[in-house]
């Protein structure tokens, strides 16, 4: 375990699910315009050749990939935003801004599938974020450095208001609800119409190559279902009772998409179902929905909800109840409590390394932006958090959130939680070799980072 | 307050024993008078010739026959303060969208509202048009003259641009150069055709012609095709060209190229370009900076900050890089709160020490504004900004903004007279301003011989 190096091995594994991750159930075609991840990547590399380039290195963490491994004491070097090499005994050059997490842990930054305000702006997020905002820093002492505001997945990059948006396009939002039956016939008529383009277009592929003067199928009408088809974006539902999930996951088994079931309280009750469709879904773990008492089968809310769908192989998200930051009414159900709502997943039973990733990898995975964050991997986005315990314990503080390889938040410069349980000065310093003998030195403290941890 | 009179009215000169050169000759003596140039000079003598400073120093000695005006032992002497940002006696009426042609001046209207930032000691303003967006250029005026020529001193002294963290207030900008490209594509274009035109002519005329002078000709052309794009070389180019038509051809002046005229819009932009005209923009939150840098991308102009002051201003994440850029920032003098607390910022003291210059404005165009003006910049001297950089930001500075610094801002030999007599220390509360001369001439109060 001590000696892993994760530098080749996780550039394989972002190449696979670079490879992976679109593939599933989607339909490429060769006019496709807009491939993000290769223009995301030539952007990149382009910027390498123009200036100096920009070291980070974090080091002394126990660094939790996020990918299953845990390595302690180990160091992270980012290079112009990217992470560079994860291991022990990095080379560091002099340049490089270096971050000391004195034993701390070190997790992938926070993945908010839904939020609202933490950029402090409009929908147009690239025109309009507030990088210098409240809500944004909160946001980041809360863990979370990617967030969906309205359909564009954006960077809490602090101070920058370039490349803070991520996706432009995160989900195609549709309804499919027995409540409105014409509604539903409408949804499957689009998909009908995109499922025949897509067959139509495939034999005029052939068919071109022989005969030139053949004219390409035309569009349907309906964009959005034709996307979804095409495994370009994803379908949001929103649902939450037991016979709009069923709906949903025929729907999506017919036509060969996975859906997003935002909501999903009822997800326990056909999990198995949801889980056959390949659904992800988006829960609440504290969200309560009673039943009616008249029904027979299972129904209304469950604290197993995640649990049970996670076992069925359902790819589960959290969010909290309130996805803006809330200064009103009872503490800890707004976004900012984001961990804290995973938490109470555990609670329902859910592995904690299955609700980690319920609020980082699987909402990347949602998005399509896995190639980028979601785990700390070599190639991916240097987007971390350092934690003085288990991030999903309520006792937990975010000491420093990195975004882009750059230190966004500190929480020993900030207001809002400076004072309470200061940083350990020991956390602060590195271990320097003092002249034993003249004055007492205290000892660093081995178990400064994170005293309450009981998981260790 | 006892005036220590001495000397002669003003037609003194005449029968003075030593005649002076020309005639208006004018000696200041004042236990102190704040340059803004030298720093502070004890036992200043200031001579005034014709509206201009003639010379300045301590203790100099007075040629007999030269009037002196002998100020009181309190007094201080200091340059005119200079508002480089006002609307004084202007309505708030104006466009919300792009109208870089726009200038201020054409809505100026000599008037009795002037009278109260001169009263105030201000002898320069600088005047921009209203409205959001880019709502045009300013003017400068002096808060005298009975008609608009009278009063101003020059126009187009700065381009004034809102900007707001929005996407169409950043498009503005981008839009605004596009337009000088697009003129400048269009002028190409042109350029190209009557060359074109030209070739024509001249193989038609020339067929008879040795073919030295067909190389020579090919050579000419080659050069104007490296010519810039810009406009002030073209007109360079055309100057050449026509030496070269005069030398070589005659018959051909009257076929001289000439440039289209770009509208006021593109105009406006061409100009920051160039660097003729600067830009002031303003912003008012830390972010909208940062969209500003964004907006501008690479395109290079000279450009100044006005940052209005609000209670909760999160301005401070960006002094360091305001700082650093070295750009002037246009604040009031006022004491901020850190968001979120009670905690007092100086901002504008955090901006100089930052390295950003600094031009201080009264805190409204309101009488009651302009007459607390050199209180409020006192009040933040005292909580921490350097008093010569306070000095500086309320003259020089302003006057550099407009473009009038040659002119103004300082007490240097050779600039204009305008001089504001204080009874006092500028920043101590309860001074006053006696007597505000403009051009060597008092135009507000009366300082007897």
């Amino acid at each position: 375990m001590r000696d892993l190096r994760v530098n080749k091995t996780g550039l394989a594994a972002v190449f696979a699910m670079l490879v992976m991750a679109p593939s599933f159930g989607a339909i490429r075609f060769a006019d496709d315009e807009d491939d993000k991840d290769k223009q995301a990547e030539g952007g990149k590399e382009g910027e390498e050749d123009e200036d100096a380039d920009e070291w980070f290195a974090l080091l002394n963490a126990e660094v939790h990939t996020g990918t299953g491994s845990i390595l302690r004491g180990a160091s992270i070097l980012a290079k112009n935003g990217r992470i560079e090499e994860i291991g022990y005994d990095l080379h560091v050059p002099d340049d490089a801004e270096v971050l000391d997490a004195g034993g701390m842990r070190a997790y992938p930054g926070l993945v908010a599938i839904s939020s609202s305000g933490l950029f402090g702006g409009t929908s147009d997020l690239e025109n309009t974020v507030d990088p210098y905002g409240r809500s944004m820093v909160l946001a980041l002492a809360s863990g979370i450095t990617t967030a969906v505001q309205g359909n564009q997945a954006g960077k809490l990059k602090r101070g920058e208001v370039t490349d803070v948006v991520a996706s432009s396009e995160v989900f195609v939002s549709l309804t499919y609800s027995k409540g409105d039956p014409r509604g539903k016939r409408t949804l499957r008529e689009k998909f009908d119409a995109a499922a025949e383009y897509i067959r139509a277009y495939r034999q005029w592929e052939k068919d071109v190559k022989k005969d030139k003067e053949l004219k390409a199928p035309k569009k349907p009408s309906d964009s959005a279902t034709l996307k979804v088809l095409r495994g370009e974006v994803r379908a949001k539902f929103r649902a939450n009772e037991r016979t709009d999930l069923l709906e949903i996951a025929r729907l999506a088994t017919r036509y060969g998409f996975r859906p997003v079931i935002e909501g999903c309280a009822e997800g326990w009750t056909v999990a198995d179902e949801l889980g056959r469709a390949g659904a992800y879904a988006i829960v609440t773990p504290r969200s309560r929905r009673t039943k009616d008492e008249k029904l027979t089968h299972d129904a209304g809310s469950s604290i197993e909800n995640a649990a049970i769908l996670h076992r069925a192989g359902v790819q589960v998200a959290i969010v909290p109840g309130t996805t803006r930051i809330d200064l009103g009414g009872i503490v800890g159900r707004d976004i900012i409590h984001l961990p804290i709502e995973a938490g109470f997943a555990v609670r329902g039973g859910l592995p904690e390394s299955a609700a980690f990733a319920a609020i980082t990898i699987v909402p990347a995975r949602m998005m399509g932006l896995s190639h980028r964050i979601g785990t700390l991997e070599v190639g991916k986005d240097c987007d971390l958090i350092v934690a003085d315990g288990d991030v999903l314990h309520y006792q937990t503080f975010v000491q420093w959130a990195v975004v882009d390889g750059k230190i966004v938040y500190d929480k020993a410069d900030e207001l809002f939680f400076a004072h309470i349980r200061p940083r350990p000065e020991s956390a602060l310093a590195p271990e320097t070799k003092v002249d034993a003998g003249e004055t007492a030195v205290e000892e660093p403290a081995e178990a400064a980072g994170d005293p309450d941890d009981s998981e260790d | 307050m006892m005036l220590t009179t001495l000397i002669l009215a003003a037609a003194a000169p005449a029968a003075t024993a030593v005649p002076t050169p020309k005639g208006d000759l004018l000696a200041i003596r004042v236990r102190r008078a704040e340059t803004i140039a030298n720093g502070t000079y004890e036992h200043a003598v200031i001579l005034v010739e014709d509206g201009k400073i003639v010379t300045i120093g301590e203790d100099l000695p007075i040629e007999r026959g030269i009037p002196i005006l002998d100020l009181p032992d309190t007094w201080v002497v200091m340059p005119g303060l200079v508002n480089a940002y006002t609307r004084l006696g202007m309505t708030s009426q104006g466009y919300n969208d792009s109208k870089p042609g726009v200038l201020a001046s054409t809505e100026l209207w000599p008037g009795t509202s002037y009278e109260a930032a001169l009263e105030n000691g201000v002898t320069t303003l600088g005047q921009y048009p209203a409205g959001n967006g880019i709502p045009g250029q300013a003017v400068a005026v002096q808060p005298i003259g009975a008609t608009k020529a009278e009063m101003t001193l020059a126009d187009n002294v700065y381009l004034k641009i809102i900007l707001r963290a929005t996407g169409s207030s950043k498009k503005m900008i981008k839009d605004g150069f596009k337009e000088a490209d697009k003129f400048l594509e269009k002028e190409r274009k042109n350029r190209e055709k009557w060359e074109k035109a030209q070739e024509k002519k001249k193989k038609k005329k020339k067929k008879s012609s040795s073919k030295k002078d067909k190389d020579k000709d090919d050579e000419k052309k080659d050069d104007e095709e490296k010519g810039d794009e810009e406009k002030g070389d073209d007109d360079e180019k055309k100057d050449d060209e026509k030496k070269k038509g005069d030398d070589e051809k005659k018959a051909e002046d009257d076929d001289e190229y000439v440039p289209l005229v770009p509208d006021a819009e593109a105009q406006a932009f061409l100009d920051l370009r160039a660097k003729t005209l600067r830009a002031l923009v303003s912003i008012s939150s830390a972010a909208q900076y940062e969209h500003l840098l964004d907006a501008i991308g690479d395109e290079e102009f000279d450009w100044d900050l006005r940052v209005g002051l609000t209670r909760n201003s999160d301005i401070f994440h960006v002094k360091d890089k305001i700082g650093a850029s070295g750009r002037r920032v246009v604040v009031e003098p006022t004491l901020t709160l850190h968001p979120g607390t009670m905690r007092q910022r100086n901002l504008p003291a955090e901006f100089a020490r930052a390295g950003a210059k600094i031009v201080l404005i009264p805190r409204s165009d309101s009488s009651t504004a302009y007459g607390s003006w050199l209180r409020n910049v006192g009040e933040i001297v005292a909580a921490g900004l350097d008093r010569d950089v306070a000095l500086r930001a309320l003259t020089q500075e302003p006057a550099d903004l407009l473009g009038l610094g040659e002119r103004f801002g300082s007490l240097e030999a050779g600039k204009d007279a305008n001089l504001i007599f204080l009874n006092g220390d500028p920043f101590e509360p309860g001074t006053k301003v006696e007597a505000v001369m403009i051009g060597g001439k008092f135009e507000y109060g009366e300082v007897n011989l």
